[in-house]
């Protein structure tokens, strides 16, 4: 029979690769053209026409980082329209999938977006739950904006400034990291053509403490500081050496010019610089790669290396180098390839403020081959005592996740409050039980119908915080793969939710979860209490035990066929991941998704008013993950030696988790707590009423019921009165 | 008589009675980390559950290479593989897992699905270990 179930799941696997197939998405995992990321004329191979219109001619890449004009007309009439940027040519921002979403940008030359269009993404949110289009009418948001607004994810405050988007519903990940991919990348060209004016700053005064410092000593101050970029960030294999590392400083601090430069060097250097110019120093002591660039030609621009201070970039011309034969400094490391860069900072670059080294590379795929763009750096910041009066505050940007994290406090905070009082009202479970009686069920049922309507309510349709399997497989390979912290924290919910699962199958199962407070999992339950209280009992079926133990084993099936082929193609399993029909029924929506996946759900919740938790049971594989570490929870049901025969709680268990023999399966009970108001119910549990019964008729008092499930037992006192 | 109050008939392992706390949690390491027994050796099935598992566990790993993964696909594959062999060594060598509180000395007989479940989170959790010391040791390449 358990071939019937493999074949089972093999059929339905086979449905839903089928409907997957049938929604298509044009730009996800597209293979795009390799010249793409570096050819000279980049709209020989992107469609720059569509998001610069009334451009019929462009220019080769220029600038850095790159970017491309865009001209109307020949000749000497041809008047320039606009820029257009390819977002992976600026920035690696990555989006929840991991990988950057590949956009190619359009701006006219007052700063204002024209066009926007994805070439490549691989969202998986995008492949299957929402349409595409959404994500193209989030981009029609930023046409006719202007590159220097104040443009973020949310409602508008005109008095901050802030011009706020609406984003994806479901997808907040994403747009988030858009809006960062398309406001860096539009910052970046804004500046060099001289868009944006850059905000001067505040120059430093330096301090300069006594004394010469060798090399450790200016690295143990953080006056000299080390990017290092190992072989397999790019994609390489290791082979112990670094792809490269580099050591760097500045030089304009006469502590440090004078101890890498030597007196006469440092004067020397100093004489040299302009007003508002700055020297930093670059070594490379490690890895084959230069960072002056093999195809760095006179005149042409180093592209392996600049500086960015806040959202200016600082690129370095021929006329910005300068040699640097020999470092004073004792105990230098031994380098292979040195320079002086000079800043020409024009009051915008200050020596006050941190600034970050960047090193420009690109990664390979070892799957594809494909390149993409990827950057490595490095904060500088001057050692506080390198500063007259010390380092300036500095309001440093919050990260992506710690800004959702902050705009959904209060959701975050109820959220919370609800995972604790599940878990309060679970630990209180004797208690409980006790109030209960096999035909007054409400002292539990009370809280757990509570919970289920807030986990339908506010959980699954308000924060759309569904637990699903996608996330386990994402975790696997995050684990195996590359472990990113950020994005799991880019969804508080969903990840608050997967701290308290983890905690709670360990101390007392899946059940807490499943049972009582996954929302598709309380939706199914509660159609199923309505059709009973709206006369549909008449109707409501339960399997066959012996169907059930074997239709049971399906979703196991179904969870390593997708653990099986995630490990293959990603892709591939998050479309069979839509076995789940979370993404249907709560983060679109049945009337927003296409028939085949709508008539899923839908058919499976109708099932739900006719039988209890059919998916649950049969086809969950977040369940089937969840039940296997279920095995060792610490804590399970009480049982009495009598439910080997007695069959009063196995005939009443919806989840169908007790065998013939009274045992609890842990693995599929759904902690309902049936079983466990009877075990204290002298009307309900046989034995118990039948010691009742007995009591009664001899005039023996009824004790209180011990935590073994029966009375405490009456001892006889001797005659004397002595106690024994 | 069928204790209802375990999932499955109690066991007792001959290191969990008596014995000081340091001894019981040496032969517990030692439990998790060697599946063989001395009654299991006895068995032939073993040799061909070893073949089998050895051909699934080749099968996955030249997939995963084929994919360009080959020093982290090798690795993964070769530990899946074991992990299938394992579940039936100790089907027959050790076939017991722990019940309630792993602190605790209650240990119940294993069922096909209670070992995989075992071997399946035990081996994890040693897996990922390994593997992410040796991804930061540069031993394996992602």
């Amino acid at each position: 029979m358990r071939n019937t179930a493999c074949l089972l799941s093999l059929l339905l696997c086979a449905v839903l690769l089928g409907t997957s197939l049938a929604a298509h998405a044009d730009s996800y995992e597209a293979a795009l053209p390799p010249e793409l990321s570096s050819a000279k004329r980049l709209c020989d191979y992107a469609p720059c026409t569509e998001v610069l219109p009334g451009a019929t001619r462009f220019s080769e890449r220029m600038g850095a980082p790159p970017y491309v004009e865009g001209y109307r007309g020949d000749g000497a009439s041809a008047r320039l329209v606009g820029y257009v940027m390819l977002s992976t040519d600026i920035t690696d921002t990555p989006a929840y999938s991991g990988k950057p979403v590949v956009t190619l940008i359009g701006m006219d030359t007052a700063g204002r977006f024209t066009g926007v269009r994805i070439l490549k993404h691989s969202e998986p949110i995008l492949l299957l739950g929402i349409p595409e289009s959404a994500l193209i009418d989030f981009n029609r948001q930023y046409i006719g904006k202007f590159v220097g607004d104040n443009i973020e994810i949310g409602t508008s405050r005109p008095d901050e400034g802030v011009i706020g988007l609406d984003a994806i519903t479901g997808a907040t990940v994403t747009v988030v990291a858009q809006n960062q991919v398309m406001m860096t990348s539009g910052t970046a060209v804004a500046q060099q053509v001289g868009i944006l004016e850059a905000t001067p700053r505040p120059q430093a005064r330096f301090a300069d403490p006594a004394g010469t410092p060798d090399w450790d000593g200016l690295v143990a101050d953080g006056a000299v500081q080390r990017l290092l970029v190992r072989r397999r960030a790019v994609g390489l294999e290791d082979d112990g050496e670094p792809f490269i590392e580099l050591w760097f400083g500045a030089l304009d601090h006469p502590r440090i010019g004078r101890a890498i430069l030597g007196e006469h060097g440092y004067r020397s250097l100093h004489r040299q610089l302009g007003e508002t110019d700055h020297a930093i120093f670059v070594i490379r002591s490690g890895g084959a790669e230069s960072f002056k660039g093999s195809g760095f030609v006179r005149g042409g621009i180093f592209d392996r290396v600049q500086v960015r201070q806040g959202r200016d970039t600082f690129t370095f011309r021929d006329l910005d180098y300068q040699n640097l034969y020999d470092l004073k400094a004792a105990g230098a490391p031994a380098y292979r390839e040195s320079a002086i860069f000079i800043i020409r900072g024009k009051g915008i670059f200050s020596n006050a403020y941190p600034w970050r080294l960047v090193f420009l590379g690109n990664r390979v795929d070892r799957a594809t081959g494909e390149r993409t763009f990827a950057n490595f750096d490095r904060e500088y910041w001057l050692p506080e005592a390198y500063l007259e009066g010390g380092r300036p505050v500095v309001e440093r940007p919050d990260p992506t996740w710690l800004k959702i994290w902050k705009e959904r406090a209060p959701a975050i905070l109820g959220f919370v409050a609800l995972l604790l009082a599940t878990a309060a009202v679970y630990a209180s479970r004797d208690r409980l039980v006790r109030r209960s009686t096999h035909k007054n069920k409400w002292p539990v049922n009370g809280f757990k119908y509570a919970i289920w309507v807030l986990s339908i309510g506010f959980v699954g349709f308000g924060l759309l915080a569904q637990p699903s399997i996608t996330q386990v497989l994402t975790w696997f390979h995050s684990l195996l793969f590359q472990w990113q912290w950020e994005l799991f924290l880019s969804d508080p919910f969903i990840f608050l939710f997967w701290v308290f699962i983890i905690v709670t199958v360990f101390v007392w199962g899946r059940g807490l979860f499943c049972g009582w407070l996954c929302p598709f999992g309380s939706l199914s339950e509660l159609l199923f209490k309505l059709g009973r209280a709206l006369g549909l009992k008449h109707l409501q079926r339960t399997p066959p035990k012996a169907l059930h133990d074997r239709l049971k084993w399906l979703k196991y099936w179904i969870f390593f066929g997708l653990l099986a082929v995630s490990m293959i193609d990603m892709g591939l399993a998050e479309k069979l991941a839509e076995v789940e029909p979370f993404k249907t029924t709560f983060l679109i929506g049945l009337f927003e998704r296409s028939w085949p996946y709508a008539l899923f759900a839908a058919s499976l919740l109708g099932l739900s008013i006719f039988v209890e938790r059919p998916f649950c049971k049969y086809l969950c594989p977040l369940g089937a993950a969840l039940a296997m570490p279920t095995t060792f929870r610490w804590f399970g049901l009480r049982r009495k030696q009598e439910c080997d025969s007695c069959k009063a709680c196995a005939k009443g268990c919806g989840s169908l988790a007790i065998d013939r023999d009274g045992r609890i399966d842990p693995r599929e009970c759904l902690l309902c707590m049936d079983c466990m108001v009877l075990y204290y119910d002298d009307h309900g549990c046989p034995p118990l009423a039948q010691e009742r019964r007995r009591r009664t008729r001899d005039g023996c008092d009824l004790t209180p019921i011990g935590a073994d499930g029966y009375y405490i037992p009456i001892r006889p006192v001797p005659a004397d009165g002595s106690r024994r | 008589m069928v204790d209802p109050r375990m999932p499955s008939d109690p066991v007792v392992p001959s290191y969990a009675e008596g014995g000081s706390l340091a001894r019981r949690l040496a032969a517990e390491l030692w439990d998790h980390l060697w599946p063989w027994s001395r009654d299991g050796f006895r068995r032939h099935k073993a040799l061909q559950a070893a073949g089998m598992a050895l051909g699934l566990a080749a099968s996955t790993m030249w997939v995963i290479a084929a994919l360009g993964h080959l020093a982290a696909g090798a690795v993964i594959g070769a530990w899946f593989g074991w992990s299938v062999f394992e579940v039936l060594v100790r089907l027959g060598a050790k076939p017991y897992v722990k019940e309630g509180p792993w602190w605790g000395r209650r240990y119940r007989r294993a069922g096909p699905m209670d070992m995989l479940c075992y071997v399946g989170f035990k081996n994890l959790l040693i897996g990922a270990s390994l593997f992410l010391l040796l991804k930061a040791a540069g031993m394996v390449v992602v």
